[in-house]
């Protein structure tokens, strides 16, 4: 397995999700995220002590979006094929076995990844034997 | 010289085409399964299929490399345009990477692609090595930790 490519750190600006306005007081309400329309709504006007809304100031730097804690950036493979792919790519891609693969076939593309030097994220699911 | 121009081609095949893996996730990367394609990344640099001179690196059936490039005057007979020289599995990498590197670049067949011709055969021949190295002993943290500690006294 391969370390990943040199990166600047990775800042998550904001970490907590983003409630919709009044989900707190309605149990009917689900807290996704909706835009208030209202034309008085405080949320919507951005009053000191309200709700944040989302806003494009919260991306991430461009140099570390999608990038895993380690450093890679997921990829999915479903066979041996795919992981082949990523001989060139080990240092920015891990691969990630898609979850209707079985174990007799994740056997094999964790075999293939080890020699090509492919980090696999999920490398013990499924064929892990003992509890 | 094909009668359809590489640039043509390009256009026509750039969005869908057989070797293209489009994924949704990990900032939806596009790759390519083309066997001329040394990086895997699909561009119009790397498009194998596409470029009139193009080279793929494949390992060879007893190890080794196979070092593939297309003949630019069969454009028209795709099957027999190809070109393969072997690279044994016993000749020395430093050797192998020399000759790779000359045969791309040194008769100017495509020197942009140096680079990455030494890399993919490098990388090739680093995973037919036998010598990976084992995973290191996952260190036990939190309660499993102070469980073997205690056990171990």
């Amino acid at each position: 397995m391969v370390a990943s490519k040199k990166h600047i750190p990775i800042v998550k600006k904001r970490t907590k999700r983003f409630m919709r306005h009044q989900s707190d007081r309605f149990k009917c309400l689900d807290s996704a995220w909706r835009k208030p329309k209202g034309i008085d709504n405080r949320v919507r006007r951005r009053f000191k002590g309200n709700l944040a809304m989302p806003s494009i100031g919260y991306g991430s730097n461009k140099k570390t979006r999608h990038m895993m804690p380690s450093g890679h950036k997921a990829f999915l493979v479903s066979n041996v094929k795919d992981v082949e792919l990523l001989l060139m790519h080990n240092k920015t891609y891990a691969a990630e076995i898609a979850s209707n693969v079985s174990s007799r076939k994740r056997v094999d593309i964790i075999r293939r990844a080890k020699q090509l030097g492919v980090k696999v994220t999920n490398a013990k699911a499924k064929v892990t034997t003992e509890v | 010289m094909s009668n359809v121009s590489a640039d043509l081609i390009w256009e026509i095949t750039r969005s869908q085409n057989a070797y293209l893996v489009k994924r949704k996730t990990g900032g939806a990367p596009q790759l390519s399964r083309d066997p001329l394609n040394l990086t895997n990344v699909h561009s119009r640099k790397f498009a194998g299929f596409v470029n009139d001179k193009a080279l793929g690196i494949v390992p060879g059936e007893k190890g080794g490399i196979q070092v593939i490039s297309k003949k630019p005057a069969s454009a028209n007979k795709p099957a027999a345009g190809l070109y393969t020289v072997t690279y044994g599995a016993n000749k020395s990498t430093r050797k192998t990477y020399k000759a790779v590197a000359n045969q791309v670049a040194k008769n100017s067949y495509r020197p942009d692609l140096r680079q990455a011709a030494v890399a993919r055969a490098s990388a090739i021949r680093r995973a037919q090595s036998l010598r990976i190295k084992p995973e290191p002993e996952r260190k036990l943290r939190g309660a499993a930790a102070r469980k073997a500690a205690a056990a171990k006294q």
